[in-house]
């Protein structure tokens, strides 16, 4: 994928594996998207072919885990398990501390 | 007269239940035979449901009943008057009563939940997190709802299937108003087997659970004479202990505290290792949150033959269910008590307070109770909106002619009868986060 812009409730998947992210938030502006050194494809594209998680990469997207940029303003939700790691214009991007419980329902 | 039962529903509601646990009773099952409607107002339920500035609303399906009969198929099993000072439907109000809940419509008496038009529909939304706000702009696809009136036009235009598939992606809780299949749901699965063995009389129990079902269910293990170990996280303990302290310490008095840093990998050995030593696993986290922490359920049940471990989620096991998230009062509209109420009395409301929680801790006590009995080496999953199903489908009316007609009655049949929750009194207070970390892990032989 060519740099996008990214818009909150757009879903992505990796092209390398299982993986599926919605956006939660992000900045404004275009980026690219990538999941085991590749880019990631948007919403119903069909995945290139061809391609392959970078060597050495052993990270692992996990479902249910928010994933942030360094200064969070880049924040998407693991929506489906698999591997590679995710990244934002080719930085690694982290995952964020789990929700604080409710105090009541 | 019309309202005349032949058969007390609570007791045969209990029966059913020992009967499909393949239980056998020590003693009679004695409940109150009182009409169902009259448990309903009585229980406090009724004043919890309906609108504001309208009358307390009766629900035309044996719901307070019910639980009263999920509590006396325990107390047949349980030592001899462990249980005589309950009574299972004041158990579904007494929070209502602590934290001075009030009925609210269409807004859940805790205030987080609330039904909300959608273009085809209705659906019920739960709030309950601070963080939950922020993930509105990606469950709307829309960066421009930044507050309550933009969220509600957002919502008018999407239908029930979208909003509810999304939100159910993006972890919130959300469910559609919708009637209960008519086909019955079972209350409990058993989604795994190990090796039965027998264990400790009074058992061993460790919660890892959180706010009303788990922590409801293990207060009633409890009084059955088990010990109650409760383990919280000491990065998100149970949120519970930010809520009115007096409810805490109601389900929460006389079980030992204990905290691990589950994020490390020296918590997580801690935790394995409690769990090698328990004889009844507690729990209400998605199955992949323990997954993650590499704890699996199956796996421990068959390392540790004997151990019974109840799993309570919003919607039961499977993949993508295992993964959609629940509370009480969603889960009470998800079973179909919002959409029966709207066919009976023309208003769609919230019926009790979260009342899926501690509907579900009944049960859930029950079933424990009696997997450990026969040996254990179960996972038992208990799903909160299956066990509302199974209960609204438990003498439910044919059609929605007689529904209507047996709320009229049953209506009718309360005035005079309609009381406040009742709330009981903790014992003590429960202890501190971790007060008997140290204690445990040195009488279990566990490394700190």
């Amino acid at each position: 994928m060519a740099k996008t812009a990214l818009k909150a409730g757009s879903r992505f998947k990796s092209a390398v594996s299982d993986a599926q992210v919605m956006i939660v938030k992000a900045p404004a502006g275009e980026f690219e998207l990538g999941c085991g050194g590749i880019a990631m494809v948007g919403g119903t594209a069909a995945a290139p072919e061809g391609v392959a998680l970078a060597a050495g990469d052993a990270g692992e997207v996990l479902i249910g885990k928010r994933y942030v940029n360094a200064d969070e303003s880049l924040e998407m939700l693991c929506t489906k398990g698999g591997k590679g790691t995710l990244s934002l214009d080719g930085v690694a991007l982290e995952i964020k501390q789990a929700k604080q419980l409710p105090s009541s329902d | 007269m019309a309202t005349a039962l032949t058969t007390n529903l609570a007791e045969t509601f209990a029966k059913r239940l020992l009967n499909e646990l393949g239980a056998q009773p020590l003693r009679d099952v004695r409940v109150d035979d009182s009409h169902p409607a009259l448990i309903w107002a009585r229980s406090g339920l009724m004043s919890l449901t309906g609108f504001a500035d309208g009358a307390p609303l009766m629900c035309p399906l044996p719901v307070a009943a019910c639980a009263n009969g999920a509590l006396a198929a325990l107390a047949s099993l349980a030592p001899e008057g462990a249980l005589n000072d309950l009574n299972g439907a004041a158990l579904l109000a007494e929070r209502g009563a602590i934290a001075e809940h009030t009925r609210k419509g269409t807004t859940s008496p805790g205030g987080s939940c609330r039904l909300l038009k959608t273009r085809d529909g209705q659906i019920a939304l739960n709030l309950a997190r601070d963080d939950d706000q922020a993930l509105l702009p990606a469950w709307l696809e829309d960066e421009s709802v930044v507050d309550e009136a933009s969220m509600l036009i957002a919502i008018q235009k999407q239908t029930m299937h979208d909003l509810v598939e999304r939100g159910r992606l993006l972890g919130l809780a959300v469910a559609p108003v919708v009637p209960p299949p008519s086909a019955i749901t079972p209350w409990h699965t058993v989604t795994h087997v190990g090796e039965r063995a027998m264990r400790r009389a009074s058992p061993r129990v460790l919660d890892l659970s959180s706010l009303w079902a788990g922590p409801l269910c293990t207060h009633l293990l409890q009084r059955c004479g088990a010990d109650v170990i409760k383990v919280e996280s000491t990065q998100r303990p149970d949120g519970a202990r930010r809520g009115p302290p007096q409810f805490f310490d109601l389900l929460n008095a006389r079980k030992r505290s204990v905290a691990l840093d589950l994020s490390k990998e020296t918590g997580r050995a801690q935790l394995c290792a409690l769990i090698a030593q328990a004889d009844i696993v507690i729990e209400a986290s998605r199955p992949r949150a323990l997954r993650q922490m590499n704890i699996h359920a199956e796996k421990l049940i068959d390392e540790n033959p004997g151990l019974t471990w109840v799993s309570l989620n919003g919607y039961g096991r499977k993949d993508p269910e295992e993964n959609w998230i629940a509370y009480g009062d969603d889960a009470g509209v998800a079973g179909g008590l919002s959409y029966l109420m709207r066919e009976a009395s023309g208003e769609s409301v919230i019926v009790g307070d979260a009342i899926a929680d501690p509907l579900t801790g009944l049960h859930a006590a029950l079933a424990a109770f009696v997997c450990h009995r026969q040996g254990g080496g179960r996972l038992l999953s208990l799903a909160l909106t299956d066990v509302v199903r199974h209960c609204v489908q438990f003498d439910r009316p044919t059609n929605a002619e007689s529904l209507k007609q047996r709320q009229r009655e049953w209506t009718e049949l309360a005035q005079g009868n309609i009381g406040e929750p009742q709330m009981r009194a903790a014992p003590v207070q429960a202890r501190e986060l971790g007060a008997d970390t140290v204690a445990v892990l040195a009488s279990w032989g566990i490394a700190c």
